[in-house]
Parts: C-alpha cells; structure tokens; sequence
C-alpha cells in the first residue's frame, strides 16, 4: 500500500524553476530519500504534500486524502520539520510546545522523553536560539504526537554530528515502530543510513529512484592497497576508513551527490 | 468553527494595545465631557432657534448644543475614530499577513486544524478587540455624563450612535483584515490596510470642509456613519449603518475564501 503518493505534480515558478511531472511514492512502513541539490525543488514538492501549495497539475495523496483538500485529516496523524523553523518568536521554547499541545490537541505527548534525548532546554525565547536549538525544536514539536507518517525537509540542518546521529537513531527506531518517512537532504550520507529508497530529484525532475543499497553500491569505488608493513598497514586503514586485512588494506571512496547528479544527466549545467 | 488556544495566545497580544487606546480614549472622552457648559450651550442653542440660517452658516445645529451633540462634535470626528481605526490596522495586520512572511503560520497550518478555523479564529480576536473597545467607551461615556452631568445625556441616541461607530470600525477591521489574507508581504498589507481608511478619512475631512469638495462624500465610507443625522432621527442614518455591518460581514467571509485558496510559500 502506498502512504504517500504524488501522481504528475507540476508547479512552474516560471524561468525553469519549479516541479515538473513528478511522480513517486513512499510505501507504508518505508522511509524514502528525497535527495537533491539546493533548489531542485524539494521544499516544493513537500509543500504539496503540507497543504501549503496547491498543485497546478497533478495530485498528491496521504493515506488516500487529498493533500490539499484534505489536509487538515492527514495533519492528524503526520509530523512536519519545516525546512526554515520560524516560529512565534515571541515565544519561549517551552511556551511554544505548550501551545503546539493544546492547539493540536494531544493527549498522549511524547515530549518530556524527546527534550531529553536531544538535550534539550527549551526555556529561552525562540528569538534567541541559535538554528541548531531551533532544529531540536522543530524535531520535539513534529513527533511529540506520535504520528504515522513523517515528513522532513533537511532535518538535520544546523545540528552538530552528535545530535545529527541521535536523530538518525530516533529515525531508524521510527521506522521499527512501522512509520512510514518522507526525508529530504542534499546530503548523501544522511539519508543512505536511515532510507529504504532514494529519489534523486533535479532541476524539478525526478532523475532516479532506486534502493538505497542499489545506489550506494553504483557509487561507491573500492580501492585495494597494500602496505610494506603491517603496523603502516593498520594506521593506514585508521586514517582513511578502511579495513586492513595483513598487509592489504580496502578503502571505499564514494562519489560526491554532484558525481551521483552527473552520473545521471551528464554535466548539462554548462 | 474557533481554536480556543490560538484565541487565548492573539487575544492576550491584543491587550497591551487595548489598554494603550483605551487609556488615551480615558482621558479625551473625561475631558472633553467636562469642558462642557450647559448654559453656554443654552444660550447658543436659543440663539440658534431664534436665527437658524445665521447659526448654520457658522456650522452650527440646534442640536449640537446638547451634550450629546457636544460630544459628537468633538470626539466622534477623530478620536473615536482614529483610535480603534489604528487598532484594526495593526491587529489586523498582525493576525495573518505577519505571520504568512515570518512563516509562523506553518506551526498554525502544519496541524489537524482547519485553514478556515484559523482565519474565523483570528477574526474573532479582531473583532473581539473592536467590541471591547467600542463597550469600554460606551460605558466610559455613560459614566462621565452622568458624574458630571446627571440626566442631561440622551442616552438611548447615545446607544444608537455608538452601535454605528461599531459598525464603522467591524468595516475598517474588515478591511484590514482581508488584504492581510490577500497579501503575503506585511508592506503590502498594511499599505492598503492602513491606505484605504486614512485616505477615506482624508475625503471625509475635505468633505466636512464643504464647498465644492462636499462631493467628496460620495466616495469615502466614513459618510455611512453619520452621528448627526442619527441625533436628527434622520432614517437613511439606520439603514447606512445596515450597510456598514452588512459589508463588513461580507469581507470577513471573502477573507475566510481567500486564506482558505491562497497559497503559503512557508
Ligand atoms: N514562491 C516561489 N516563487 C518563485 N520561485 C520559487 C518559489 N519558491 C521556490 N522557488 C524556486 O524554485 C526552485 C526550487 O525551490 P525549492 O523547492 O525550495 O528547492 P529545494 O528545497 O530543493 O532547495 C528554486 O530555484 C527556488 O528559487
Ligand atoms: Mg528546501
């Protein structure tokens, strides 16, 4: 069954820039890529499926519901990480999830255990965060409802690489529990440890879908080296990420998303 | 139909405003009802009956040697006016269109709740602001006149005359409220909200100045609430109060359509 489903989505900012006859979709239970450079037309497609934007053509479903008729269903069940947190700067941190509470209504709320793990003290205006606390913010007000399916632009953003594993932990632990994710990045490396799948999207087009594994393994080039000794063997393998084996050492070296876009299209941006 | 926490948050940013205006509302109304001498105003008023062309020539009316005509004079063309028309321009402002260019709308969209409910929600705040505003100068007046002047206040005119000045501002609020909605760039926003009204009110005094420039009256709003013709009794004065409220109504619907269609680049 698909989650989430975007059939022909066309929105034409005009001069090139937009989303053109995208189409794809994430499977219940899955976690899926959306991987692009800076403004290839992630946040746009995203605001689709929000109920933000209206689709000049094409549609977008969540469970079935029209992401712009329905939204207001769908937001029942969905957290949202916002690619730019801009929210009530008037408002602490803390007032801020008290409003989000009783504004949507929750019951049950998950947020005494998020602002832990994320080491989070939520007690300064919003005004005063630096993009980093206000990324954690953003993350403990889109899952302190426990929703089904969650959707996120750039997540990671601003986050140092503790907080940025801690997250990618709480997305792998999300999807055990059977979530269905949308995950945006223009960073390889963060979607290939949480994702099922992979869309590769550019210029407002999709240029691939593919498993996670399969993409990864197209564009990762190993390299065998060996050594004089085993001692210069071993440092060797500690420097560059690889593993030794006696004198022999096995590096991988990943192309760079840039490599991965090329690898699609060639170089047309000449 | 309302989000109750989203009321308390915009209702409790309205406060501060509130209490500025109705300070400033105090101390006008307070004083200007005191400044008033009955038989001054008695004098005037028979020399007004016993030569009525000479006096109206000098803009005076039999009536508005009164208190109430007193009053009318002198707050109802620009302190009432002004006050709660610059409330509604940064309230309304402040409601949506700030929020659409900040992008802290996305908390109030991102969620099970719908577009419709966040605009009928921030309307309620709007309109709630008005209400309190209009109230507290009723009772204010009431209480001023009587203090000073007991029983010399025609109070059931008075009641009339302030559900007009109601009216007016439900309008003004209404204006400023729907290009909030239509724009998503607070300058724009606040130029036709704020334009639109002070250049009515700009007509308004070129059309009290009389002359040639009276035309001007049939192009601005505020000729709709005329406190005058509804001391005279005059019967247009009730039905133009019907079409203040009516209108106002109206754009407070078509700003629900329009947030409800727009699209928010958040
Ligand atoms: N409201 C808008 N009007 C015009 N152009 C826009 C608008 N929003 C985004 N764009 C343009 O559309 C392209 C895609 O933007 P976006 O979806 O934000 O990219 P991404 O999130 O992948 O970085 C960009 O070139 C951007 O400049
Ligand atoms: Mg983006």
């Amino acid at each position: 069954m698909c989650e989430i489903k975007i059939e022909h989505l066309t929105r034409n900012y005009g001069g090139g820039k937009g989303v053109f006859n995208l189409s794809f979709d994430v499977k219940h239970g899955e976690v899926f890529g959306f991987l692009g450079p800076n403004g290839a037309g992630k946040t746009t497609t995203i605001r689709h499926l929000m109920g933000f934007i209206k689709a000049q053509e094409g549609s977008c479903t969540i469970n079935d519901l029209d992401c712009w008729k329905d939204s207001e269903k769908i937001q029942l069940k969905l957290g949202y990480i916002p690619g730019e947190i801009s929210y009530f700067d008037d408002m602490s941190g803390t007032e801020f999830l008290k409003f989000t509470a009783n504004y949507r209504k929750i019951h049950h709320n998950l947020q005494k255990d998020l602002l832990e793990r994320f080491e989070f003290d939520p007690k300064i205006k919003i005004k005063k965060m630096s993009k980093g606390m206000k990324q954690k913010l953003g993350i403990v007000a889109a899952f302190m409802h426990n929703p089904d399916i969650f959707i996120f632009d750039e997540p990671t953003s601003g986050l140092d690489p503790l907080m940025q594993n801690r997250f990618i932990d709480l997305v792998i632990e999300e999807k055990k529990n059977g979530k269905t994710i949308l995950m945006s990045s223009h960073i390889f490396e963060e979607v290939e440890k949480t994702c099922d799948r992979i869309g590769i999207i550019r210029q407002g087009k999709m240029a691939a879908i593919d498993s996670a594994a399969a993409l990864k393994e197209r564009h990762v080039r190993h390299y065998n080296v060996k050594l004089e000794n085993e001692t210069l063997a071993e440092s060797f393998a500690k420097d560059f990420n690889g593993i030794s084996n006696g004198l022999n050492v096995t590096v991988s070296a990943r192309q760079s998303l840039e490599e991965i876009f090329m690898n699609y299209y060639g170089d047309d941006r000449k | 139909m309302i989000n109750l926490t989203l009321y308390k948050r915009e209702f409790k940013r309205s406060i501060k405003i509130l209490i500025i205006f109705a300070a400033i509302i105090t101390m006008y109304v307070s004083i200007i009802i005191s400044m008033y001498d009955p038989e001054l105003m008695k004098t005037l008023d028979d020399f007004v009956k016993a030569m009525p062309q000479l006096m109206s020539a000098v803009g005076m009316k039999a009536n508005t040697t009164s208190l109430l005509g007193f009053m009318v004079s002198y707050l109802y063309g620009f302190i009432l006016l002004i006050f709660p028309m610059i409330f509604c321009i940064l309230r309304g402002n402040g409601l949506i269109a700030k929020y659409t260019e900040n992008g802290a709308i996305v908390s109030l969209i991102a969620a099970p709740v719908k577009r419709r409910t966040v605009a009928c929600t921030q309307i309620a705040v709007l309109v709630s602001g008005i209400t309190i505003l209009n109230l507290y100068t009723t009772i204010l007046e009431l209480v001023c006149a009587a203090v000073n002047f007991p029983g010399a206040l025609d109070i059931s005119k008075l009641l009339i005359i302030n559900l007009g000045l109601f009216c007016l501002h439900l309008f003004i609020g209404s204006i400023c409220f729907i290009f909030s909605c239509f724009f998503s760039d607070t300058k724009y926003s606040i130029g036709f909200g704020a334009g639109i009204p002070a250049f009515m009110y700009i007509l308004q005094m070129l059309a009290n100045a009389g002359g040639r420039a009276e035309n001007a009256k049939y192009f601005t709003f505020f000729t709709l609430f005329n406190p005058d013709n509804i001391i005279s009794s005059s019967n247009n004065s009730y039905i133009n109060i019907f079409i203040l409220l009516v209108s106002a109504i109206a754009l407070y619907i078509s700003s629900i359509t329009i947030f409800c269609r727009k699209d928010l680049y958040i």
